[in-house]
Formats: C-alpha cells, sequence, structure tokens
C-alpha cells in the first residue's frame, strides 16, 4: 500500500470549512498537508466548551499544524521559504490579504514556478463581483435554483450544498494541474468558485433553461407543487402513515406500474391509468390524489421493505439518524467509528472514494494549533534545534 | 493550448448523468474520451428530450453537453468479437470507468480483475449506486440516494415535505467526486506504473453534500437532523427577507455597527431604537420578534428599492435571482461558466454550461459537442486499434460493430 499524494507538500491557508476540507482530502490521501495558521483571533475560535471539536476533526484530519507570526519580518520571511518550498497551496483567502504576506501567486510562482496554487473565491477570478466576500449564500442566491426546490409559497431554500461542490471542484482542479506538472514541471492557478459549484449543482435545470424558448422558461422558473409533479411516479413526494415520506424515480411507468399499483392498493389493468398518457397526462391528478391517499395507509419501514423486495426505484426519506447506522455505510467507510483520545469512540463522516492500491487513511486527527511547527521547520526547511529554539523565544514561530 | 490531460486515454463506458459527467471533466482537460455505446441506440442518456414534461430545447442538450469532447464507438458487446475490440482497447488505454453495477460487469468480462490482467496500469473506475462493499445493488437515482442520506429531511420549513436538492445535484456530485479519484489514480499510475481499482459511489459522495451537518449530527447534536424555520433563526442578520418582489439573502455578522448599518438601509427608525434589538445578546434572545419585524418592513418593499438601500450601506447582500437572471449574468459569463459551443444537431451555436474549474496555463476547452452514436468507430478501429479494412469488415459481418 502507499499513498497517491505522498511526494506533494501542500500549504493549507484556509478559513472555510468548504475550502480547508479541499485540503483534507489531499491529506486524506497521503498529501503532506501543513495548515498555516496566522492570526491568534483564529486559533482562539476553536472549540473551548470541553466537547469534541467534530468539525475540526473533520476538515483538519491528517494535516499539521504551523504557527507564524506574520507581524514579524522574519514570520514572514518564513512564510515565503514555504511557499518556495511547497508543491500545492490552497486558499481561500482574499487577494490583498494574500498579498499583504507575499502568499499571492505572482510573488509565490517568482521563486517557485512550479506551484499549483488552487484558490476559491464566491464569484470566480474574473468580473465585476471577484472581489465580493467569500460566502457560499451569497454565490447560492445568485444562481436560481433557490427560489425553485420549495413547495408554492414557502420560502427559497439555501441548501449548502454548493460548498460541499466547492470542495471537491478544487480538489480535482489541483490534482489534474499535479498531473500536468508531472510531465512537463510547470506549475499554474487553478480556480473555482462557490458561484461556479452552485450553477454546477443546479446543472440539469440550468442547462435546461438555456436551451429552451423564451415562452418556455416559466415553469423551471418556480416551484412545483409536489402534488402537480408531471409524473406522479418520478421525482413525486408522498407521506407515508407514520409521518416518513417516499420518494419514488421511475420515469419509464410503462416498466414500473406492475410493480407499483398492486403495492398501493391500485388494479393494474385500472382503466383510468392503464397508460402512460393516462397516467402521466389525462389523469394525472386523480392518480397523484389514488397514491396520496395510498402510501398513508403503511408506514415508512412497509414501504422500505416493499420497494427493496420488488427491487423498485423508490425510498423512504430518511433523517441523519439511518446512514450513522446503515451497514451499507459502516462497509464503505463513508462514516467510520474512531478512537479519540479525549472522548472515546465516537463517529466521523470518512472517506468518499474507495481506492484499491492507495487508500485514503486517517493518520491524525486535527492538531493543535503548532503541535508541528518545531518539525516542519526542521524537516521542510532545514533548520537546526538551535535555530527553532531561537524563533520560539523570539516569537515569530509557536 | 496545452491540456493537463493530453495523453490520457479514458474508456468511457457509462450511461446517463454521474459517470459521463466524471469523464466529462477528463475530457474538459484535454484526455481522450471514448464513449464506448450499445450500437442498438446507445446511452440511454440519448433519449432523454423532456424535463418535467417540458421539452428542453430543440437539441439534446441533455446529453450533447455531459458527453462534449467525447469521442463515440459502437460495439456489441454481447459478441465475443465485440469484446475482442474492448480488450484491444483496454490495452491501449490509461482509464476504464464504467457505471454500470459490478456484477454486470463481471458478467460480461469486464471485471477489474480481468482488465487489469490485460493491462496492469489501467486505472479501473467505477461510480456504484452504494458502493463497493456491503452488498447492497438496488437500483439508484439521484433523489432515492439522496433521500436515505439525511440531507434532505433537514430542509425545508418545519412541517413542510423534504427538499430535493434539484435535478441531478446529487448525480453531478459524484462526478466530480469520481473525476478527483481518477486525477489522483492517474498521479499515482504515473509514479509506479500501476494501475488500481477506484469507486466513487452516489451515496458516499452524497453523504458530503450535508457534510458539516451530518458531522454535528454524528457528534451528537440531533437537532441538526432536523428542519428549522427561516423565521427562527439565531443572527437575524443572516437570513432570507421576502420583499414584494424578489426575496433577499442578508449575510452580516450580529454586530451593533452592522444592526445600525442595516437598520439605515431599512429606513426604520422603530427597529433602531427598540430596547429589545440594542445589543447583540438581545437580538439573539429576541430574535423571532426581530426576524419578524424585519420581515413586515421588507415584504411591502419593492426588490429594486431595497437592494439599492442595502447597496448604498454597504450591507453584504444579494438578491435571490431566477434561472432569468443567472443565464444573464455578466459574472457567470466572464468566468466561462457559462460557454457557446456549435451543434451539429441544429447548426448554430448554442449556449452551455462551461468550465467550473479553471487552470490558467491549461484551461479546459470545449471544442465538441457530445458525439453521434458510434461516428468514430472505423476511425479508431483503423487508427488507434490497428486493424486491417478486411478485418473491419469481418467484424461489420459478425454485427460486432454497425
Amino acid at each position: 500500500m502507499s499513498a497517491a499524494l505522498d511526494d506533494v507538500t501542500v500549504l493549507d491557508l484556509t478559513q472555510s470549512f468548504s475550502s480547508a476540507l479541499s485540503a483534507a482530502f489531499l491529506a486524506d490521501f497521503g498529501g503532506n498537508v501543513i495548515r498555516l495558521e496566522l492570526s491568534a483571533q483564529e486559533r482562539d475560535a476553536r472549540q473551548v466548551d470541553g466537547s469534541w471539536d467534530h468539525e475540526a476533526d473533520l476538515i483538519h484530519r491528517n494535516k499539521k499544524s504551523v504557527v507564524i507570526d506574520p507581524q514579524q519580518d522574519r514570520g514572514r520571511a518564513l512564510l515565503a521559504e514555504l511557499a518556495a518550498k511547497a508543491d500545492v497551496i490552497i486558499t481561500d483567502w482574499m487577494k490583498p490579504d494574500l498579498q499583504a504576506l507575499g502568499l499571492d501567486y505572482a510573488t509565490v510562482c517568482a521563486g517557485n514556478p512550479g506551484i499549483v496554487y488552487g484558490r476559491a473565491s464566491a464569484f470566480g477570478p474574473e468580473g465585476p463581483d471577484a472581489d465580493r466576500p467569500f460566502i457560499d449564500e451569497l454565490a447560492a442566491a445568485r444562481t436560481g435554483a433557490m427560489p425553485t426546490l420549495q413547495q408554492p409559497g414557502e420560502p427559497p431554500v439555501y441548501t449548502g450544498a454548493g460548498a460541499m461542490h466547492t470542495s471537491v471542484l478544487l480538489a480535482f482542479g489541483v490534482v489534474t494541474a499535479l498531473v500536468h506538472r508531472q510531465g512537463s514541471g510547470e506549475g499554474q492557478e487553478v480556480d473555482t468558485s462557490y458561484f461556479a459549484a452552485n450553477m454546477y449543482g443546479a446543472s440539469l435545470d440550468l442547462q435546461a433553461f438555456l436551451a429552451i424558448d423564451e415562452g418556455q422558461r416559466e415553469r423551471l422558473m418556480h416551484p412545483i407543487s409536489r402534488l402537480d409533479v408531471s409524473n406522479p411516479i418520478s421525482g413525486s413526494l408522498y407521506p407515508s402513515s407514520d409521518g416518513r415520506w417516499v420518494t419514488l424515480t421511475m420515469p419509464d411507468t410503462d416498466r414500473w406500474w406492475p410493480l407499483l399499483a398492486p403495492a398501493v392498493g391500485i388494479d393494474v389493468d385500472d382503466e383510468r391509468f392503464n397508460s402512460h398518457e393516462k397516467r402521466c397526462e389525462i389523469n394525472r391528478h386523480e392518480l397523484i390524489h389514488e397514491l396520496e391517499a395510498g402510501f398513508q395507509k403503511h408506514p415508512g419501514s412497509h414501504w422500505r421493505t416493499l420497494f427493496s423486495e420488488k427491487q423498485m426505484s423508490a425510498d423512504v426519506i430518511e433523517q441523519f439518524d439511518y446512514p450513522a447506522q446503515d451497514p451499507q455505510v459502516a462497509a464503505n467507510k463513508y462514516i467510520m467509528e474512531l478512537d479519540h483520545p479525549s472522548f472515546g469512540k465516537v463517529n466521523s463522516l470518512g472517506f468518499p472514494i474507495f481506492m484499491s492500491d492507495s487508500p485514503a487513511r486517517l493518520k491524525s486527527l486535527a492538531p493543535c494549533a503548532g503541535q508541528h511547527t518545531a518539525s516542519v521547520l526542521h524537516e521542510v526547511l532545514g533548520y537546526s534545534e538551535d535555530e527553532i529554539y531561537q524563533l520560539t523565544t523570539e516569537g515569530v514561530v509557536v | 493550448m496545452a491540456k493537463a490531460l493530453k495523453g490520457i486515454r479514458v474508456i468511457d463506458f457509462t450511461v446517463w448523468f454521474q459517470g459521463p459527467v466524471s469523464a466529462q471533466y477528463l475530457a474538459d482537460f484535454g484526455a481522450e474520451v471514448i464513449k464506448v455505446e450499445n450500437p442498438k441506440g446507445g446511452d440511454q442518456g440519448r433519449g432523454v428530450r423532456s424535463m418535467k414534461a417540458l421539452p428542453i430545447g430543440d437539441w439534446n442538450q441533455y446529453f450533447l453537453v455531459i458527453n462534449r469532447n467525447k469521442k463515440s464507438i459502437a460495439i456489441d458487446l454481447k459478441k465475443p468479437e465485440g469484446q475482442e475490440i474492448l480488450y484491444r482497447m483496454v490495452e491501449k488505454s490509461d482509464v476504464f470507468l464504467s457505471n454500470l453495477s459490478p456484477a454486470l460487469l463481471e458478467k460480461m468480462n469486464l471485471s477489474y480483475e480481468k482488465l487489469s490482467a490485460i493491462n496492469p496500469k489501467l486505472v479501473y473506475a467505477t461510480n456504484t449506486g452504494y458502493g463497493r462493499f456491503g452488498g447492497v445493488s438496488k437500483p439508484s437515482f439521484d433523489m432515492t440516494v439522496q433521500a436515505l442520506t439525511g440531507a434532505m429531511a433537514r430542509l425545508g420549513e418545519p412541517g413542510q415535505p423534504p427538499i430535493y436538492m434539484g435535478m441531478g445535484s446529487g448525480d453531478a456530485y459524484g462526478g466530480i467526486m469520481s473525476a478527483m479519484g481518477i486525477a489522483m489514480a492517474i498521479y499515482q499510475r504515473n509514479k509506479t506504473g500501476r494501475g488500481q481499482c477506484l469507486d466513487a459511489s452516489l451515496y458516499g459522495a452524497q453523504l458530503y453534500l450535508a457534510a458539516p451537518y451530518l458531522q454535528a449530527f454524528l457528534a451528537g447534536n440531533s437537532q441538526s437532523a432536523l428542519q428549522h424555520s427561516r423565521k427562527e433563526v439565531e443572527n437575524a442578520l443572516w437570513n432570507l427577507y421576502p420583499t414584494a418582489g424578489k426575496w433577499v439573502y442578508i449575510c452580516e455578522e450580529n454586530t451593533d455597527e452592522r444592526f445600525a448599518a442595516f437598520c439605515k438601509a431599512l429606513g426604520e427608525d422603530a427597529l433602531a431604537t427598540d430596547e429589545r434589538f440594542a445589543t447583540a445578546q438581545g437580538r439573539l434572545e429576541n430574535n423571532i420578534a426581530l426576524i419578524a419585524a424585519i420581515d413586515t418592513i421588507t415584504a411591502t418593499q419593492a426588490d429594486t428599492e431595497l437592494l439599492s438601500a442595502l447597496e448604498a450601506n454597504d450591507i453584504v447582500h444579494s438578491p435571490v435571482n431566477s434561472y432569468a437572471d443567472v443565464v444573464k449574468d455578466e459574472q457567470a459569463w466572464q468566468n466561462n461558466y457559462f460557454m457557446k459551443a456549435y451543434c451539429e444537431e441544429v447548426k448554430r451555436e448554442v449556449e452551455i454550461r462551461g468550465l467550473p474549474v479553471t487552470l490558467s496555463k491549461t484551461p479546459g476547452e470545449v471544442n465538441t459537442l457530445g458525439p453521434q452514436l458510434g461516428q468514430d468507430t472505423e476511425l479508431l478501429m483503423m487508427d488507434l486499434l490497428e486493424y486491417e479494412w478486411d478485418q473491419i469488415e469481418e467484424f461489420k459481418a459478425k454485427g460486432a460493430i454497425p
């Protein structure tokens, strides 16, 4: 077993959950990810109430932590030395803040042309909104999907999915640039944004919207009531008797109707519903009404068993307790139990990608601030023990 | 222009959405992606011409956009001669990607063991529904998987139905997750000379769509699994507000200074002088009353009026735009999040989703939209697979290729 990225040194200069997670993905697969903690304020924000810092142990797992004081000239010089040795920088800082510390792409690249410089922004590197604050809600609101997700009359919905999409886009872009560098030695800038990610999350509706005539666009711009879906057995939601919701994805109604109809107490040959056209057009509302009544006859557990037995493309909508206890999730390490030194056995999000030869692994939980300052200065920059002692007493590093 | 994944050849044996999106990312960055399709109809995604009962344009945008920059070879893999062709492709390729079930791939003699024996350098990638381990292999679609993760159940106002995050939202996410895994496996392969097997499932990816909330739940915060009302959010200054037109998202910290600026933008002295809201603590304790008060003010305002007042007072905000707004959004066009491409089918330029991640020296490109079924079969048979013409005729006679 080896690790895919074990020859890659990454500087993690991130503030948000999503960008820190990008760097964690690289660390999970062996990247030597060094989290630079520069402001005392940021370090103090850590959980102090004594409970498990579950967020840090997800987004900073497998990383090292280095604390440097950027207010001192010597501190800034150390940052430059680290940047010169790094293969990758991952950041979500605003450009002026990066420039102030000499960690912007132009400066780093001048001394280290092989650097792969990944940056996530709110709205992308170009255009009038390039400098807007790094807030996913602002980008999600601009994307067009928010006012379409809810039931009619309800407020628009912020899902947070765009931020998670950004994490993976950034990590993908960085690794792709590393592949390019393997062959060419050439580094470059990698850019993604919350805006782009939210647009890709809404990709089907948005692409459809681009392609259709103005006159047809109205239907895609507004929420559609669950009692008015165009296909009563695809993309629809029905409550079961215990209040849990059932969802069906059966676009090809001819294929599924003979299985579904008896399950919900409708005669397969019922003349109102015995063709796709009748089910999805002529008697669509009547069918929705019948299904609404049919699914309420039994609890969610009944429907789950039935869908599973008949291999139907349908399921019961669950809360987080379901994946937390699902053996399928555990078998694939999507959620894993870990032995926390302070809190004992806890469950934490695991690894979304399986690789047979270079699997993701948990080597360490989130580091304490400055835990690796001395070892990184020694191993990456070659400082001696005395020099490190000197820097520590002068307060340049912690 | 240089291409980051130039020289990487990908066998794209995928259908519908998640798999094709994964390969699309590789193709956008210069990999030679060859779609392997059944000669009878090909990828089922070719048939998707409507959504929500709405015809979606006069060109086949669902298929053509996610299969852009790709070639297509039509092979009947049920025939031994068809298999022979695919095996020769495997010899000459770097990546094999499929979102058919591992059981079906095994039955078709396309298992990892089989293909890696032919080419040990091969990166063999699957997109399963529920993961390689654990035994679950029921049909998986975006929404039925999203249902299981708990991500839907926490969205929406209390008492309202759960919220689906949008057509294909989880597929798109599974697709980029898969592409990231493949890029890592290529990087590793370039160092070691060995390929490997990898999987990015819909379920595994989608559990991350709500990662901050799921992780909090795992740590014991049971509230994070539940729906929460926007009328009760802790910080009223970070919330959605209705106007007579569009909703508006306000994203401000709960400080006295930002609250004062916000009140000024609302033009409401009563709010600014209300003692309940005078301190950060007061605003947290009286959040429901504060949100209700703000609602009352904004609900009757024209969105344009509120937006310009927010702008004038430097309040961090955004209108909640519609698709009609985003397709005209200059910011999206300038960053190549939307692009234009020539569409053979309708013989004109069409507007497409562009590149959500860009590389400065090896930017992605869109050179062609999706291929016609089997359009590159003969050329690939000759140039890549180096069959003689009479051998090709023989394959045709046996029905292995059309």
